[in-house]
């Protein structure tokens, strides 16, 4: 059974990239372009790793972050965002974001990033 | 020496306008540097776009616009320093600049857009006119204008007609509603009726009147049109065989066309074309439809040349199927085809007919459309195209493809006059085949327990071997119901099937050709399909498991139940990211920054209107400031402190140090080890190397001399004296050893962008014949150590660019040898091959004469 990777970015380039990229690695990824629609998937189901951009309209990657915590707390959350600043990412620590990368995210660090992030807690 | 006294009256006049003509030389080559930094700084943030969006990265539009709104600012102070330093002598650099910098703004912000032209004959498509009209229309266009073959007359409706009309009827809300909603099917039937109910812009009205008034006029009266589908990206990366509608002998008349105009913008939503993009990823919201309107050909015969047999395992022999009457007898299945296969090159003999029976053709109805109208027996079984129709329909097809480089798949008619007329031409597909055993060539055996339920029967369409579960699609069943990982088996092929291809194991279909739109499609999703196999649908039942081997070499088995055995891996994704829309359509960008077309400063277009790219304008510049800078250090104003080399090869080397170029405490007379510029030690060691340097120089006759004497060319060189311009990394350097004048200008940095290695030489004192074979002897040398060069007469010039600091000092130290070996040569040079030993002998470090 193979992991279940989550990618929230509203724009479509972004998704398809990632989703391209992680299949490769044998993943199975949804890409969503809206917080919206992505949360009410995560209700029903889980995934093992979300991947979200930081800024979106409506719905902000803090609030997936949360809400995704909430419903999941052994689901991983990384962050990914044009407008690095040092406040927000102090804010997504705070909520136990797993990693933090700013645009544009080289492909191969976010592959190693998700490896680690499905490592589970209990086997450092 | 009355000679040289002769020679100088002769060009004193020039030598006086020249003594009026000081440069601050110093003042030159530090805009020179600036230049340098400039284009460096430009260069860097296209590498590092390139880089961010080859693939390797996830990027998004506002990394772009940042990136690109630096690369702007960058240029922009480029070219204010470039027309500082070259007093404006460019001044149509700034406006091409511009023009490439609105192009690349538009990209990055689509809304933007100003007014774009709606309506464009194809007599007028050009290349930036591409995305506009739509692929389709785009090789059309180019079939015509630029492979010269004969096309229907016609128009386009632009893609910006469709933004009017999108806008004009309020659409734009619903189509940004279409992608949250996931293309649900009530939306997309709602949205399909509000086109059709759809009205225009008057302005837009006239304009196609007004074309549809000039066609009637070429077409004398009796034409009759045909409305069909360029959307943006149509026949680009993926075909869209068969997804958007063609209407067929519409009557020219405007309100006809504008409804046949809604019906093709309404297919954009049809499910099937939606299905389509959304399964190789596009955003069918985005996606803006651009319609050609065309005269059509009253076609006796009509079908489709690929321009390689995609079933073959050689490459040698294209495949052209036709029947009777319009071409959607071939593309959309309607009757059995002729097939020829032929050889690619002239005479393009057939290598092999088969004859399909023929027995129904599509004509233009009365009343438009199109009509079935069967085929009268006598003409059922015979050839519907003859043995000379033949060789120039093949004849064409590789012209085309010769102009594309790549396969072409061809829609052609031929007209009442026998004339072939090319309809559409796209890029034919051949791939590798989907995983699982090698299939090279098919058996009839067994596979295991696994018994042959059929084979050797139809077309292989795209080769593999896999096994599912069947399902049968006809009168009972639906394509929703379609089980994921099923083998699809059905009597007739169509287009509608991709709804189901990037699911479906395999097709397998009773009838069909493999030059059809379902066939294109299969190739694009990597299906393995075979058409045309006769009774499949009688000998495979729905539900049962099976197993199909399709050869690469056309042979076909289908075994009972899933032979685990033969099977592969797992299918591969059928999309690779270079295929990905919103990739390829950010990536577009880059097209108009990159590349480096203008690439030799010798040639003719090396002009600032053929700048095409970023890249290219940076090219211009460095190239320009280099000549700039050369010329200027001819005339370097020697007033200032002029200082003397100390070396035993040349007495009257003078050296004007700009910055750097001599160690601090160099008095009047300069030794080697005072020498700081890199490029002027590089030079004076090769000059210095053993063996290159001779002190006796070859004799000069009286008669060479005279000839030099005589010479009015570019040689008021020779009135200056031997002079180094010079700093730490910076040499121009201009001598003339006996008769030969030569220039040398070098700047070498750590940054092999900036680099360049400069070289000319103007010989005098020898006959023609001597100078001739001298400047070709050089040429030999100079390519051989990299250079770029040109030939005028006996002047030879050549440069080297963007090589690395090591590089450019090894070239300098050859060049160095090179006018020591030079000065040696020119009386020997008494017949080509020796020159061409003494060019061998000079590359291999051999400097004897």
């Amino acid at each position: 059974m193979s992991h279940r990777i989550m990618i929230i970015d509203d724009e479509k380039i972004v998704g398809d990239m990632a989703k391209i990229s992680l299949e490769e690695e044998g993943y199975e990824v949804e890409t969503f372009l809206n917080a919206g629609p992505a949360l009410k998937k995560l209700e029903e189901q889980p995934f093992d790793v979300v991947v979200t951009d930081l800024k979106m309209k409506n719905i902000d990657g803090l609030e997936v972050l949360r809400t995704v915590k909430k419903l999941y707390p052994n689901t991983k959350v990384i962050m990914i965002t044009a407008f690095a600043n040092l406040d927000v990412a102090i804010e997504a620590i705070k909520e136990d974001v797993f990693d933090f990368f700013p645009k544009p995210v080289r492909i191969k660090e976010l592959k190693e990033s998700i490896r680690k992030a499905l490592i589970p807690d209990d086997k450092p | 020496m009355a000679i040289l006294k002769k020679m100088r009256s002769l060009l004193g006049r020039y030598g006086s306008q020249l003594q009026v003509r000081h440069v601050n030389i110093q003042s030159v080559f530090q805009g020179y540097k600036k230049i340098l930094d400039d284009n460096d700084r430009a260069l860097k943030i296209i590498n590092d776009m390139s880089e961010k969006m080859s693939g390797g990265y996830l990027f998004d539009i506002a990394y772009m616009r940042e990136a690109y709104s630096e690369l702007a600012t960058a240029m922009r102070v480029s070219l204010a320093d470039f027309n500082r330093l070259t007093d404006g002598q460019y001044p149509q650099l700034e406006p091409v600049f511009n023009s490439i910098d609105l192009h690349i703004r538009e990209l990055l912000n689509p809304q933007a857009k100003r007014a774009q032209r709606r309506l464009i004959s194809f007599d007028d498509i050009l290349p930036e006119a591409a995305k506009a009209v739509g692929g389709k229309n785009y090789h059309l266009s180019q079939v015509k204008n630029a492979v010269g073959l004969a096309v229907p007359d016609g128009f386009v409706l632009t893609v910006h007609a469709y933004d009017d009309f999108i806008r004009h009827n309020h659409l734009d809300q619903d189509l940004a509603e279409l992608e949250e909603h996931e293309y649900e099917p009530g939306m997309l039937a709602e949205l399909r009726a509000r086109v059709m109910a759809g009205g225009f812009p008057d302005s837009l009205k006239r304009e196609v009147e007004e074309a549809l008034g000039r066609l009637r006029q070429e077409c004398e009266g009796a034409c009759s049109l045909a409305v069909r589908s360029s959307g943006e990206e149509e026949d680009e990366v993926f075909s869209f065989a068969g997804q958007f509608e063609t209407v067929l002998n519409v009557s020219p008349d405007v309100d006809a066309v504008l409804d046949a105009y809604r019906r093709v913008v309404a297919s954009l939503f049809s499910e099937d074309a939606i299905a389509y993009q959304l399964n190789l990823n596009y955003s069918p919201a985005a996606m803006r439809m651009a319609v050609g309107v065309i005269a059509m050909v009253d076609a006796v015969a009509s079908g489709v040349a690929y321009t390689v047999n995609p079933m073959g395992k050689d490459r040698q022999s294209m495949l052209i199927n036709s029947a009777w009457g319009l071409g959607t007898s071939v593309v959309d299945n309607l009757t059995e085809a002729d097939t020829f296969r032929v050889k690619k090159t002239p005479p393009f003999q057939p290598e092999e007919i088969r004859l399909g029976k023929k027995d129904t053709m599509a004509v233009m109805a009365a009343a438009g459309g199109l009509e079935e109208r069967e085929v009268s027996a006598d003409r059922q079984r015979a050839p519907s195209l003859n043995e000379e129709q033949l060789a120039e329909l093949s004849r064409q097809a590789m012209k085309i493809e010769n102009f594309y480089h790549e396969p072409q798949d061809i829609e052609w008619a031929l007209d009442r006059n026998g004339r072939v007329v090319i309809l559409q031409s796209r890029l034919l597909r051949i791939q590798e085949p989907a995983g699982g055993e090698t299939t090279k060539t098919v058996d009839a055996q067994p596979a295991g327990e696994h018994p042959v339920l059929m084979h050797d029967q139809g077309i292989v369409v795209y080769p593999g071997v896999v096994g599912g579960r069947a399902f049968m699609v006809d009168e009972t069943s639906t394509l929703d119901d379609f089980p994921w990982g099923a083998i699809l088996v059905a009597r007739n092929d169509s287009p509608q099937f991709v709804r189901v291809m990037p699911y479906a194991a395999a097709i397998i279909t009773d009838s069909g050709n493999a030059t059809s739109h379902m066939a294109s499609v299969s190739r694009e999703f990597r299906v393995p399909t075979v058409v045309n196999a006769g009774n499949a649908t009688d000998l495979i039942k729905s539900g049962e498991e099976i197993t199909l081997k399709a050869g690469e070499d056309g042979g076909m088995v289908v075994y009972r139940g899933v032979a685990t055995g033969i099977i592969g891996g797992h299918h591969d994704s059928f999309i690779k990211l270079e295929e990905l829309f919103e990739f390829r359509r950010k990536k577009y960008i880059m097209k108009f920054i990159a590349p480096l077309n203008l690439v030799n400063p010798f040639t003719d277009d090396f002009l600032p209107e053929r700048c095409r790219t970023v890249h290219d304008i940076l090219r211009f510049m460095h190239e320009k400031s280099m000549q700039k800078l050369i010329d200027s250090s001819r005339y370097a104003d020697r007033r200032a402190s002029l200082k003397q080399l100390d070396i035993s090869l040349m007495e009257d080397i003078h050296v004007i140090d700009i910055g750097d170029g001599l160690k601090p405490d160099t008095e009047k007379k300069v030794s080697m080890e005072q020498v700081n510029s890199a490029p002027l030690r590089a030079v004076l060691e090769g000059m210095t190397h053993p063996g290159a340097w001779r002190q006796s120089v070859g004799n000069v006759s009286l008669s060479d001399l005279m000839t030099a004497s005589m010479r009015t060319g570019d040689i008021q060189d020779s009135v200056h004296i031997n002079l180094a311009v010079i700093s730490r990394r910076y040499l121009n350097l201009a001598v003339r050893f006996g008769y030969h004048f030569t220039i040398v200008d070098a700047f070498v940095d750590t940054k092999s962008v900036n680099n360049h290695v400069y070289f000319r030489f103007l010989g005098g004192a020898a006959a023609v014949s001597k100078r001739v074979r001298r400047v070709h002897m050089l040429e030999t040398i100079l390519r051989h150590f990299g250079f770029v060069t040109e030939i005028k007469g006996d002047l030879i010039t050549g440069v080297v660019t963007n090589v690395n600091e090591a590089e450019a000092l090894r070239v300098l130290d050859q060049v160095g040898r090179l006018m020591a070996y030079t000065r040696q040569l020119d009386a020997p040079l008494i017949s080509d091959a020796v020159a061409d030993e003494y060019a061998r002998r000079f590359i291999h470090g051999d400097y004897t004469v």
